[in-house]
């Protein structure tokens, strides 16, 4: 009898291991919609654009297979490395100043105050608003005939600036209104991080003497790296792909001095890219611009995951 | 019996998803009888929707055996949407295509060539801007459905209020720029000629041109010089006419008398500097009056001027109905009968022309009162009329969109004082002739 049973357990633990039981397969059945979704448009066209990429497909006919053509023309034009700068002195500037102000600001609305929802909420409401509205609102302050920053050069007798059409300044001032409109939601995660820190820590602190800055440093600042980290790269990674302001702000027409900005200071990649597809009927090109962005972000991800360990605790 | 229960339901869900993925991508043909289903495209506002929609209902009383099933979006999405439609094979049989984006289609096969039909059944005579959609190699790819051409826009206020006469038909661009000296002010309302004109602070400029039909472009032409080559394959920057022509365009934006393209990006669209009566005079095309009588502008128009040895020139572009090259013949057939009902059609025309869209293609009705309505502005229609016998198109070509990238780019480094004229034409011509090598030797 024993034998029996102990001999059934091992016939099923083999059914096991051959193939999933009921259980498994429902769950599989459950989670097919997404899977076909993935299949079809992720795996589908991520395949596509790969072979696209090795092609010279101008959209309305079929690709002609043109090996690394593509990549062979991407590196040798000074279009693409403007770009590509462009894109990575966008990061620079974005990153580090967005993830410490949404820090900053995350700790400042952590506190117990009255009309703390209110705050929150203004900080939030950017975040929801479309580009347009926001290419509109940056208007009233960078517009150099009748923006408020202008006005404010002149009072103090300094003279006025092209701001979104100066090479200089277009970059810094798109990454400010960047920041603006997104820091908020940053500043959502950071909260819901902060909540995650247990006020023993804090009281422990005070107990030792600390200060609200030493607080600051050497409790929130390590506590929290963890979701530091997560910010870190979704900032990247939203840089890296950052396309609908630029194209609002400064690409979207044809008309002369407006596409990419003048002496195409704010060409980013996802624009270049963009503009080639869409406008130029050149898919095979975009594709390889696309699979090169991919790997850029993969490595610098990779590195970041790298350097993690250096400074992110988890505890 | 649990197992045979899973199977069928996974292959319920599988026969699903199947459907969703084919319903995407195919088209049923839904034919009954004798009935086509014409599948047709345009772009579109609100008030030309609306319009279109009416001239189809009209158009299916009259052919019954015809049902048109329409695929409409704002200009840039319906482009973009048309595109993928083609490379998926579900493309509408017939759209009304921008006339600067015809070649781009038709060199790269997506349209049909239609010189039979439009030689032997459209009458060159009774229709306006037929020849501007045949190719160098005399094929004809398209039937206007609307013209749009150039002329000189001006602001009659400005002008009363500096005393300086209307523009005339005998000005060359030397007398625009001279009046434009007249027009141009600056914040203490000093004109141009004044010792004492601020250039830091100009507050109206006498002249605005940008982008390519309302752009340099022109200027080049009523020089003597131009872009492309009648071949439409080699640039043509290069050349002494061109060179004049340049200079007297960088003159006129050093002397803050034309807006450069900083200036007017300070007025959030290029269009915004005449429509807030900031510009006296603008090269646009006709479909600009709808928004300057929107904006109540005290304005009307002239012929372009004239260039150094009296040539004239000024842009068209025929917006113009073309069919899929993949459409059945029973389609295209359709299409067909559409087109001939879009151009002869008076009742059509006449509707059409009330969106104020366009200039009819239909010149019998281009030349009735109801186009010419001296009551709305502006009271020059005329002018439109007559430009069309000096007009040609802005060289499009397949690869258009790309090199007026590289020309506008470098002109408004040009206009921005990064270089100078001569470097301005080696660059251009350079960077042109890359664009269109990369197209047409490949082909």
């Amino acid at each position: 009898m024993l034998e029996l049973q102990t001999k059934q357990q091992a016939k099923s633990a083999v059914k096991k291991r051959k193939g999933l039981d009921s259980e498994g397969r429902w769950g599989l059945l459950l989670v097919s919609p997404y899977l076909i979704h993935f299949l079809v448009f992720v795996v589908g066209t991520s395949v596509a654009s790969l072979y696209f990429s090795f092609s010279d497909y101008d959209i309305l006919n079929p690709p002609k297979w043109t090996g690394l053509d593509n990549y062979a023309k991407l590196f040798e034009d000074p279009l693409f490395y403007r770009a590509l700068w462009n894109t990575v002195y966008f990061t620079i500037l974005y990153v580090p100043a967005k993830t410490f102000l949404a820090l900053l600001l995350a700790v400042a609305l952590n506190q117990k105050l009255k009309g703390l929802k209110f705050f929150r909420m203004v900080h939030f409401l950017p975040v929801i608003s479309s580009w347009t509205v926001i290419a509109y609102v940056a208007d009233a302050v960078f517009n150099q005939r009748i923006g408020f920053a202008n006005a404010f050069l002149s009072k103090l007798g300094l003279a006025p600036q092209n701001w979104l059409i100066d090479e200089f300044w277009v970059i810094p001032v798109l990454v400010l209104i960047a920041i603006w409109k997104s820091v908020g939601y940053m500043m959502i995660i950071f909260l819901a991080g902060l909540q995650g820190i247990s006020s023993d820590m804090y009281e422990a602190a005070s107990i030792d003497g600390a200060n609200a800055w030493q607080k600051f440093w050497r409790v929130t600042v390590p506590m929290i790296s963890g979701t530091t980290f997560l910010v870190v790269i979704l900032n990247t990674i939203y840089s890296f792909q950052n396309f609908e302001q630029i194209f609002v702000m400064t690409g979207g027409s044809t008309e002369a001095g407006s596409t990419g900005g003048a002496n195409n200071a704010s060409l980013v990649l996802m624009l270049f890219m963009f503009r080639q597809a869409f406008s130029f009927f050149k898919m095979g090109y975009a594709s390889a611009i696309a699979w090169v962005l991919f790997l850029i972000l993969l490595a610098i991800t990779l590195i970041q995951f790298k350097l993690q360990k250096k400074w992110v605790h988890y505890d | 019996m649990k197992k045979k229960r899973f199977l069928s339901v996974l292959g319920l869900i599988g026969l699903a998803a199947a459907l969703l993925i084919s319903g995407c991508s195919s088209q049923s043909s839904t034919q009954q009888g004798d009935k086509v289903e014409l599948y047709m495209g345009y772009s579109s506002d609100p008030p030309t929707k609306k319009k279109m929609e009416e001239i189809i209902a009209k158009f299916e009383q009259s052919h019954p055996h015809i049902k048109i099933k329409t695929m409409t979006a704002p200009y840039d999405d319906f482009y973009q949407k048309l595109t993928t439609q083609i490379a998926a094979g579900n493309a509408p049989d017939l759209w009304q295509s921008d006339g600067t984006k015809v070649f781009g289609y038709a060199q790269r096969g997506a349209i049909l060539d239609i010189t039979d039909y439009v030689t032997k059944e459209i009458s060159k005579d009774e229709l306006n801007g037929l020849e501007f959609n045949k190719d160098s190699e005399g094929k004809y790819w398209g039937v206007p459905q609307g013209i749009q051409v150039g002329a000189l826009f001006y602001n009659k206020d400005l002008f009363d209020k500096a005393g300086v006469p209307y523009p005339t038909a005998d000005w060359t661009w030397d007398d625009l720029k001279a009046a434009s000296v007249k027009l141009t002010l600056d914040a203490n309302g000093k004109n141009a000629d004044d010792p004492a004109f601020d250039k830091k602070s100009v507050k109206q400029y006498g002249f605005a041109f940008f982008g390519s039909s309302r752009g340099a472009f022109n200027i080049l032409k009523a020089y003597g010089g131009g872009v492309l080559d009648p071949t439409l394959t080699k640039s043509i920057i290069n050349s002494p006419e061109n060179k004049k022509a340049v200079e007297w365009m960088v003159d006129g934006m050093q002397r803050k008398l034309f807006p450069n393209p900083a200036d007017l990006k300070a007025f959030q669209s290029n269009f915004k500097a005449f429509l807030s009566g900031a510009v006296a005079m603008q090269i646009d095309i006709y479909a600009a009056t709808t928004s300057m009588n929107g904006a109540g502008l005290n304005y009307d128009v002239a012929p372009m001027p004239k260039g150094p040895d009296g040539k004239r020139f000024a842009p068209v572009i025929a917006n113009s109905w073309v069919i899929n090259k993949k459409a059945e013949e029973e389609k295209v057939k359709a299409a067909k009968e559409w087109i001939t009902y879009w151009t002869t059609s008076d009742e059509a025309q006449k509707e059409w022309t009330e969106v104020g869209e366009a200039i009819p293609v239909k010149k019998s009705v281009a030349n009735s009162e109801m186009f010419l309505n001296p009551a709305t502005k502006p009271e020059n229609k005329k002018v439109f009329l007559d430009t069309l016998e000096f007009a040609g198109t802005i060289d499009t070509n397949a690869v258009f969109t790309e090199w007026v990238k590289v020309f506008t780019d470098n002109l408004a480094e040009l206009f921005m004082d990064k270089y100078g004229t001569d470097e301005f034409i080696t660059k251009t011509d350079q960077g042109i002739q890359k664009v269109l090598d990369d197209f047409f030797k490949k082909q």
